[in-house]
């Protein structure tokens, strides 16, 4: 699994298009910005070696209502572990996860907002220590923060 | 001295990013005696604005370095025909100018807004071309949760846009983290 992080319009879809050549190979790219729906599981998708799934924030803010974090932080590692089977299924296999940083600003007045942004921090922490491989992308160019085979 | 090109300079407020980018236009400048020169894209709005302004040039000041001050809000390329091949120019900042022009404009209309970032390299363009070394300093602001707002966004991905052709454009950039820089492109000797 390869996490791909950084500021709003800082390029990283462009960036992942480029690395992983995406305008010639088959790919399945799954987008919150697209109102994508989250995907509990990749079986069905398993023509597509490579899968992205883009725009985590967003996902993690449409459960963010409903749950304690503790409960919501479980849920997110229940379902990174499902995606992380079928990519273990298959050396061939590459899943990519792309996460807009959306914790550096001042603290929202919504409680709301402020607990979305508290468990997107938490959420790629562990996207983190699961991945193999970690980029963050800024303006287009990117600084590699976990390198292959490095996990935990 | 040899052609240094643009260098690109980002980081939070008071990151130390504007002293940083003046250290290395005076030693850019001082390795070769060049003239160093400032544009200053902030316009003294308010008291607030005003107070900002004095203390960037009373830094300047204290530095002891021989500063060229040019003011220019907007239409950046009219600068162009001021330097000469050996200066050493740097713009603080291009959040200020990129502002400066949205507001002016019909930032609604995407035509305007690709207009506005496409004019700004271009300016960035010439002025590289005329001078030895262009250093554009320039705020982080991409890293809050998104905003409904659609001021908020279009402005937000106009600068992030203009950010990304800088950066491609640069030979150096770097992200200023507590007075820390990181270089995240190009490669020192």
């Amino acid at each position: 699994m390869h996490f791909v992080t950084g500021g709003a319009y800082n390029g990283k879809a462009k960036w992942i298009r480029e690395q992983y050549r995406l305008t010639s190979a088959p790919h399945l790219w799954l987008s919150a910005y697209n109102n994508d729906k989250l995907p509990e599981t990749l079986y069905h998708w398993s023509d597509n070696n490579i899968v992205i799934i883009e725009g985590i924030e967003q996902w993690i803010k449409a459960g963010a209502g409903s749950s304690e974090p503790e409960a919501l932080l479980e849920e997110w590692t229940e379902i990174l572990k499902v995606w992380l089977d079928w990519e273990n299924m298959n050396p061939q296999r590459k899943l990519i996860l792309a996460g807009t940083d959306i914790t550096k600003g001042i603290v929202p007045t919504l409680e709301s907002d402020r607990k979305w942004r508290d468990i997107t921090g938490w959420v790629y922490q562990r996207i983190m220590g699961l991945a193999d491989e970690a980029d963050l992308v800024w303006y287009g160019v990117s600084l590699k923060l976990k390198e292959k085979g490095q996990r935990g | 001295m040899e052609e240094q090109g643009i260098i690109f300079i980002s980081g939070g407020v008071r990151s130390g990013k504007s002293s940083f980018a003046e250290e290395l236009a005076a030693k850019l400048a001082c390795d070769s005696n060049a003239q160093l020169h400032y544009i200053a894209a902030g316009q003294a709005s308010d008291p607030e604005m005003m107070d900002r302004i004095s203390r960037h040039i009373k830094d300047r000041e204290r530095r002891g370095l021989n500063w060229n001050t040019w003011e220019q809000p907007r239409d950046l390329a009219k600068l162009a025909p001021c330097f000469s091949k050996n200066d050493v120019v740097l713009l603080d900042c291009l959040t200020t100018l990129l502002n400066n022009e949205f507001f002016q404009g019909k930032w609604q209309e995407t035509s305007f807004r690709e207009g506005m970032v496409s004019s700004i390299i271009e300016a960035v363009r010439q002025i590289s071309d005329s001078c030895n070394a262009l250093i554009l300093v320039s705020n982080e602001v991409f890293h809050e949760p998104h905003t409904e707002n659609e001021l908020v966004f279009y402005y937000a991905s106009a600068l992030g846009n203009l950010h990304q052709k800088v950066v491609s454009l640069a030979r150096y950039a770097f992200l200023v983290e507590s007075g820390v820089p990181l270089m995240m492109k190009g490669a020192l000797k």
